[in-house]
């Protein structure tokens, strides 16, 4: 059986539709069994009279019966246990004066009928009822206690549910921590790719001969401080845009080499967005997408753009090059291991708040986007 | 996890007219609201409130007394009542009475002209059947025969064969008692309503309760006669074969039940009812401009701190009277029960015919001077007093506060005991294991000797265990006199008594009744058996008692 949220399975018996059943079945019951008992009376039998019925003779208690699911539907619906709690309790102190307040009337009331008053006496006998003892304060005592058990249970159940929720999202983490270190890796595998390091060994070795030494040693300092900087990653999940652009500033220097002249990178960054957090090493797998599926391909493509905007609360980061446009099999399109691994990180830290899209630009090349919030450190 | 705030303003809306609807109940009018007018048919019946069960049964008692012995005297007629001025005996059913001269045996001769509600004479054979149906009841009930000759025994079921009881209907109108001991107050003690006769038609009515569906089958011999019983009360009225009917000036009398004591003055005040006895202690404001007035009585009884004189230091009368001069009256009566009970500074209370002795006070040095002469100076060396008190009895405050007493005045430590009935019956032996008992004494005949007579009881019985010849002889001579003759005897007798101090009378209790002005005739009794066939209802005269409504 399912609940009525259908979140999940619930025993019968804790089916809420079985208890509405049970106490509609019990009202009427009661109901019933008083109106046969006083029908006499109300009929205006002679010898009949409001005393001897069960409206007179049964305790005022039963009448906790009828209250009960309405209480519970107000502990429910109508009070505000967090941010509201000043209405909670003013709602709570007012229900238990009320409720108090009628099982007197009630007591007034059956005394009135009991003694062959008139209606106009019940402020009479309810103000008498005091000088008898009679004015029980009990309902407002068993009102707070059943509150007080119901927000009891609430807590409860909150408790636990927060209980499951903090087990989940541990595991959660566990995963996405499991996940950005492998992005790590994969990112420093991709750094040490083969050819990468063949180029770039290949490249130093091209400036030692024509005596640029100095270049050489720029070029050793820049890969040092690349597999450095990848290395860090997989401290920290979130980086400053600041720090994640001198990893690429390093990443480039080393491309450009490989590429000479025909590399020309354009940074185009708003100075409000440097501040902002990203996860690290987002762009990377990005531009190294566009270095070798893009301007490696076509020998006319030189262009590597680089921006960075803020849209509001939103933070726009996008890498273009003027390459060949996109395949055409987008299954292709999103196995490639830099796009899968971005948009999985993306959804593990944003959820639907963040996106990554990837399409091809008029008149020419592909521009890959990343829509993510606008969050800083806070001081 | 958090629960999203949902206000929901219409439930709130709703609430403020409920409780403005609630509010003006608990803020309506309870002044001067309209007295429902009494109906033509009732223009001359008494309406008497009454809050517990009342049974139309002569041999059974409820509670409480005064509407059930009300209720009972206005059907039941016993040989004789009680004068309202004097309390002496005067005739009902018997014109006459008789003492042979050792004052064993009393003949009764029954009024001619008696008749029960269906015509039927009453004769002294009705007597003797009701008799025999309250001896084999319950022993509260039966023992108010025990006087008579063999009565216990038959009771008991040790004797079988009821002509050996000493009750005899010599012949139709003349009725032979024979006590098993001179008994001075038997004639007054005949007034009880539990002694009425039994016509041979109404048992099986009583018995199984078929006077509610025929109440006509119910006869007897009282100044009313059942017209209708139900769930809500009895119509009664008055009979047209009663002896004397022209002195009744009612038509008849309703009983009217309540759903309790208290409610009983606030239907007076509607004019649903005329008569409310007893009638709460409470100070209250009525709802009505209804006049209406209070009247109190003194209660036939004494409430009393009893010493168990075979015990200790106890067995010292200066002990004795120095626990008795140092207890406080009127500051625990002024905090508990302002107005109900009053202090009593001897054993009987005012009575018809009789005033209430002065024969104690109060004296704190002169207690600790006794207690410190008898050996035991600011209590030192005293022994804890033990006081048995019933288990029902723990809400009286007043052992406690005069146990605090003792202790502040003389140092003597007491410690209260409360103990069910069946435990506290088997330390109320002949021996006692008590030191102190506090308990009520309550007369059944409105005689001194009545109250008194508890000194005489045997051991077993007796509270005090105190035994005095002299006190012995002069209740002996007493008995032996009737009337005004045996006043200066009893007098003897209770100071005697009070010299001794076997027991520290405390507090006396009063009765009080509320009743409309209309109502007139009422008399004090201090048994609370006020015949209404005296009263009768002047609604033309214009008189009110009740100054206002606060009562």
């Amino acid at each position: 059986m399912k609940n009525g949220d259908g979140n999940g399975t619930v025993p019968w018996w804790r089916h809420w539709r079985l208890w509405l059943g049970v106490w509609l079945a019990g009202t009427t019951g009661l109901a019933a069994i008083l109106l046969w008992d006083a029908w006499p009376w109300l009929s205006g039998a002679p010898q009949a009279s409001f005393r001897g019925t069960k409206l007179n003779d049964w305790p005022l208690s039963a009448l906790w019966w009828v209250l009960v699911p309405g209480i519970m539907w107000l502990q429910k619906n109508l009070t505000l246990v967090d941010r509201r709690w000043p209405w909670a309790v003013l709602l709570h102190g007012l229900m238990a004066v009320l409720i108090t307040g009628l099982f007197i009337i009630l007591a007034g009331g059956r005394m009135l009928l009991a003694n062959h008053l008139p209606a106009s006496y019940l402020p009479a006998m309810v103000h008498d009822l005091r000088w008898m003892g009679g004015w029980n304060y009990t309902p407002a005592l068993v009102y707070l206690l059943l509150i007080f058990a119901l927000y009891a249970f609430s807590f409860y159940r909150e408790w636990r549910a927060g209980q499951r929720l903090t087990g989940e999202l541990r595991v959660a983490n566990a995963e996405l921590e499991t996940r950005l270190v492998r992005a790590s890796l994969d990112a420093l595998k991709m750094q040490l790719h083969p050819h990468f390091l063949f180029n770039t060994l290949n490249s130093i070795t091209s400036l030692i001969r024509n005596n640029r030494t100095r270049e050489a040693e720029d070029v050793v300092a820049g890969l040092g401080e690349l597999l450095r900087r990848s290395l860090d990653h997989k401290q920290e999940a979130r980086v400053s845009l600041e720090h994640e652009l001198g990893f690429l500033h390093r990443y480039l220097d080393i491309e450009s080499i490989r590429f000479q002249d025909r590399l020309r990178v354009e940074f185009d960054i708003s100075p409000k967005c440097l501040a902002a957090q990203v996860p690290g090493l987002i762009l990377q797998p990005l531009v190294e997408n566009a270095m070798k599926h893009g301007i490696s391909k076509d020998p006319a493509a030189r262009v590597l753009r680089i921006s960075a905007a803020r849209d509001g609360t939103r933070l726009i980061l996008t890498v273009y090059n003027d390459g060949p446009p996109l395949p055409k099999d987008d299954a292709a399109l999103s196995r490639g291991i830099g796009v899968q691994s971005t948009v999985t990180r993306l959804q593990m830290l944003y959820g639907d708040e963040a996106r990554l899209w990837l399409r091809d630009q008029a008149p020419r090349g592909v521009r890959a986007e990343i829509i993510l919030p606008f969050q800083t450190v806070s001081p | 996890m958090t629960t999203t705030p949902r206000p929901h303003w219409w439930i709130s809306l709703a609430l403020l007219p409920l409780s403005g609807l609630m509010a003006m109940v608990f803020l309506g009018p309870r002044q001067s609201l309209p007295i429902i007018p009494r109906s033509p048919d009732e223009a001359n019946v008494l309406r008497v409130a009454y809050p517990q069960r009342l049974m139309p049964d002569p041999h059974q008692r409820t509670f409480p007394v005064a509407p059930h012995n009300h209720f009972i005297l206005c059907l039941w007629e016993p040989l004789v009542e009680c004068d309202p001025v004097t309390g002496e005996p005067r005739p009902a059913a018997a014109e006459s009475w008789s003492w042979s001269p050792d004052r064993l045996v009393l003949t009764l001769k029954l009024r001619p002209d008696a008749r029960w509600s269906n015509g039927d004479p009453v004769t002294a054979h009705d007597f003797v059947r009701g008799w025999r149906r309250l001896l084999h009841r319950g022993m509260e009930v039966a023992q108010t025969l025990f006087p008579l000759k063999n009565a216990a025994a038959y009771h008991m079921r040790t004797l079988q064969d009821p002509e050996k009881v000493g009750v005899q209907a010599i012949d139709d109108l003349t009725l032979r008692l024979e006590l098993a001991q001179v008994r001075s107050t038997m004639v007054a003690e005949l007034a009880d309503p539990l002694l009425a006769p039994l016509h041979e038609n109404s048992e099986q009515s009583l018995a199984d309760n078929s006077y509610v569906t025929a109440p006509e089958k119910l006869v007897t011999n009282g100044p009313f006669q059942l017209r209708e019983a139900s769930g809500t009360g009895f119509r009664l009225q008055a009979s047209p074969h009663y002896h004397g009917r022209n002195e009744v000036r009612l038509d008849g009398v309703r009983f009217i039940r309540t759903s309790n004591q208290s409610v009983a003055p606030l239907l007076l005040a509607a004019g649903v009812v005329d008569v409310v006895s007893p009638m709460p202690w409470e100070e209250r404001k009525l709802p009505t401009n209804r006049p209406a007035r209070k009247e109190t009585e003194l209660v036939l009884a004494v409430s009393a701190i009893n010493f168990n004189v075979t015990r200790g230091p106890l067995r010292d009368v200066r002990v004795r009277r120095a626990l008795a001069l140092a207890l406080d009256r009127e500051g625990p009566i002024a905090e508990f029960n302002p107005g109900r009970m009053t202090p009593a500074w001897s054993w009987v209370p005012d009575m018809p015919g009789r005033t209430g002795l002065v024969l104690l006070n109060e004296d704190k040095a002169e207690a600790r001077r006794l207690l410190a002469a008898a050996g035991y100076p600011g209590g030192r060396g005293f022994p804890v007093l033990e006081m048995s008190l019933p288990l029902w009895g723990m809400e009286d405050p007043y052992p406690a506060v005069w146990a605090e007493r003792w202790y502040q005045e003389l140092g003597v430590r007491t410690h209260l005991i409360y103990e069910p009935t069946s435990v506290r019956a088997k330390r109320m032996t002949a021996a006692g294991d008590y030191d102190v008992v506090y308990g009520n004494l309550i007369a059944t005949v409105p005689d001194a000797g009545d109250l008194l007579s508890g000194f005489l009881w045997p051991p077993e019985y007796s509270d005090t265990k105190w035994s005095d010849p002299e006190f012995n002889r002069l209740m002996s001579e007493a008995d032996r006199k009737t009337g005004a003759a045996r006043l200066p005897l009893l007098e003897k007798a209770e100071r005697r008594m009070m010299d001794a101090v076997p027991a520290v009378p405390m507090m006396f209790e009063q009765r009080q009744a509320l009743l409309a002005a209309e109502v007139r005739g009422w008399y004090a009794e201090p048994l609370a058996r006020q015949s209404l066939k005296r009263l009768r209802l002047e609604t033309s005269s214009g008189a009110n008692y009740n100054p206002g409504p606060r009562l």
